[in-house]
């Protein structure tokens, strides 16, 4: 099906009235200690006043709250002897739609699903919302300058997995869109009354920015390196604030909590972070990560390895945001390449070596 | 080691059932076993030896414990006074209302046991997890060989399971039961020194014997030390791990040792397979 750009706008309009549409688009904040007013682009539920980019550079943040929100209530209690209860808080049953999301981004939400669908336990939240999501992806057309994700074997024109799939087309300002999935099939009917002529169209194809050298077992590389010199080097900057983690598609660590109003309250999950020292911080205060290099050796070893070994695939998808956020410059597509050709073993003697060099002196 | 829980995944995993604590005991100055029931009287699921489950007192929060016992209608967990949260437990009478879910990650190799001779180590609180095997073999008793159960405390008040550990066990046929502590005190007049020494000391033969030593990182490192001196292999040792958890389903991360979630692939792990598990341990 073809959408011209300009009848896009009527495309989510009709969208919008069975279900509810997230888009990117443009949100002004105001930044009264700078005097100025920021526009950050993010994923908004849909008004006819928003301006809409789906193309240029991809959010700041990932679309995974609309699956996974920051904070979510898991059930209410009442501690009141007798009259006590535990009540579940099932999210509702509200149809969204996440349109025009990148194929990094999506390929991030297949991760969580692997997390959160397999291993034993369905997570009932997670499934409930993600049974109510129908998926709009699209293919790049512009990538920014931290964009790694066909270097981690993602391609940014395809999103498998995505319910529709969506692409620019050459010379022409107007989408090629086909259905994936079932339920993609019965959102493109909603939008028949749109449909454009499709005579020999071609959709635009995009490379990434950034190309990184990734060798390809790196995950039983970094296994083997779990004590190597590297984890001293990549530490050294990063200040533990956590910003990686929480710009990161694929980060889904969280933590449960309670919050009381006299005897009733609610259990909540909220997101958390390896970085953060009390992520692993055990009652009487014994910690298996005490330092910000265990914790960072944790977090790259998971993307890039542990994951690997439990559900079959990388845990980092190059979107990139982890590097254009970090306060302190800290880099994964560097550090990919860095011990993808590093020599463990010799890397260990030289390091040794300066080390007694140094005791020496 | 096989993931043995019962999940019914229909069921929400996150979500306790509310429950009553229908006994505290107290076992030393820091330790308290609780009886737990549902309202209406029944036990909240039916764990396997070294199972877990995670206990809930509304409106202070939720940590995983090891479950100690279980009846026809009840289930057991001791908890010994380490922060904020096992301080509010150390308040509860008899009565009090809170939320369990479980049982969550592997159990004890009861197969694999079977037909051997079981030398059972606990050092403190450690003999909690190792208790539920205990009473599961005595239970099943023809189903195992010889029985030794070695166990240390600080001092003779603080030895958990009094009862048992004192009176009871050492009466069970073909079962050796030995007790050290720490410190010497007036009323003990038994074995004095660490658990480590005491292993070498008595000499335990590893031949068709298997081990649980469950007890703090430094004993079962330690500990691991004497009976590889013994002669016993690493596959033959198993143990349990602690780790800070808050799901118990494997997904919110934070009880990973490399790939492995100590929630769900653990708590029991054998020395061997621990040897191939990064040292975050």
């Amino acid at each position: 099906m073809i959408i011209s750009k300009l009848n896009l706008n009527k495309a989510l309009q009709i969208l919008n009235e069975s279900a509810q549409v997230f888009v990117p688009a443009f949100e002004v904040i105001e930044d009264r200690a700078a005097k100025k007013s920021i526009r950050e682009k993010k994923f908004l539920p849909y008004r006819e006043d928003l301006e809409v980019e789906l193309e240029g550079p991809n959010t700041v943040k990932p679309p995974k709250d609309i699956l996974f929100p920051n904070v979510e209530k898991l059930y209410q209690y009442k501690a009141a002897g007798e009259d006590s209860y535990i009540r579940e808080t099932l999210p509702e049953e509200t149809p969204k739609i996440l349109f025009g999301i990148r194929p990094c981004d999506m390929r991030s939400i297949k991760s969580m699903d692997k997390v959160f669908f397999t291993k034993n336990y369905v997570d009932s939240y997670y499934a409930r919302r993600r049974e109510y999501v129908t998926i709009v992806a699209i293919g790049c057309t512009e990538t920014d300058r931290t964009c790694f994700c066909d270097s981690m074997g993602i391609d940014p024109n395809t999103a498998p997995g995505a319910d529709v799939m969506m692409n620019r087309i050459e010379g022409e300002e107007a989408y090629l869109l086909h259905a994936q999935t079932e339920k993609g099939e019965a959102l493109l009917k909603n939008l028949e009354s749109l449909e454009g002529p499709s005579e020999n169209v071609k959709a635009i194809r995009t490379d990434c920015t950034l190309k990184i050298r990734k060798i390809p077992d790196l995950d039983r590389k970094l296994a083997e390196m779990f004590e190597h010199p590297i984890w001293d080097k990549v530490t050294k900057g990063c200040i533990g604030c956590g910003t990686c983690t929480f710009v990161c598609p694929t980060c889904y660590c969280f933590d449960i909590d309670n919050e009381n109003y006299g005897t009733e309250g609610c259990k909540y999950r909220c997101w958390d972070s390896c970085m953060f020292s009390d992520y692993t911080r055990m009652a009487g205060g014994a910690n298996p990560r005490p330092t910000k290099k265990e914790r960072l050796r944790n977090r790259y070893m998971h993307k890039l390895s542990y994951f690997n070994e439990r559900y079959g695939e990388t845990l980092c998808v190059g979107c990139g945001r982890c590097i254009a956020n970090c306060p302190s410059h800290l880099d994964i597509s560097e550090f990919i390449e860095k011990s993808s050709a590093v020599d463990p073993k010799a890397e260990v003697y030289t390091e040794s070596i300066r080390a007694a060099q140094g005791k020496e002196a | 080691m096989v993931i043995g829980h019962t999940c019914t995944c229909d069921q929400n995993p996150l979500l306790p059932a509310l429950c009553r604590v229908i006994d505290v005991k107290q076992e030393t100055p820091d330790v308290q076993t609780y009886t737990i029931q549902t309202l209406d009287g029944k036990k909240p699921f039916s764990p396997l030896p070294g199972q877990l489950a995670m206990v809930s007192l509304l409106g202070v929060g939720e940590a995983m414990f090891s479950i100690t016992a279980q009846g026809e209608d009840y289930i057991q967990s001791s908890i010994k006074r380490t922060g904020m949260l096992t301080d509010a437990f150390h308040e509860m009478q008899p009565g009090q209302e809170i939320g369990i879910r479980g049982p969550y990650g592997n159990h004890f190799p009861i197969e694999d046991l079977k037909g051997k001779d079981i030398l059972f180590i606990g050092g403190g609180i450690g003999i909690a997890p190792v208790r539920s095997l205990i009473r599961y073999c005595l239970e099943h008793r023809a189903d195992y060989g010889h029985l030794d159960i070695l166990y240390g405390a600080r001092s003779r008040k603080d030895i958990c399971f009094k009862e048992d550990c004192l009176e009871n066990w050492p009466k069970e046929p073909d079962t050796s039961v030995y007790i050290t502590t720490d410190v010497p005190s007036d009323d003990w007049d038994g074995h004095v020194g660490f658990v480590p020494s005491y292993i070498e000391e008595v000499g335990f033969r590893p031949e068709g014997k298997k081990v649980v030593l469950c007890g703090p990182p430094i004993m079962i490192k330690l500990g691991a030390a004497s009976l590889l001196k013994l002669g016993f292999a690493k596959e033959d040792v198993i143990t349990t791990l602690e780790l800070r958890m808050k799901c118990g389903i494997g997904k919110c991360g934070r009880c990973n040792i490399g790939s492995k979630f100590v929630c769900l692939d653990g708590p029991v792990f054998t020395l061997a397979e621990l040897d191939e598990l990064p040292d975050e341990k």
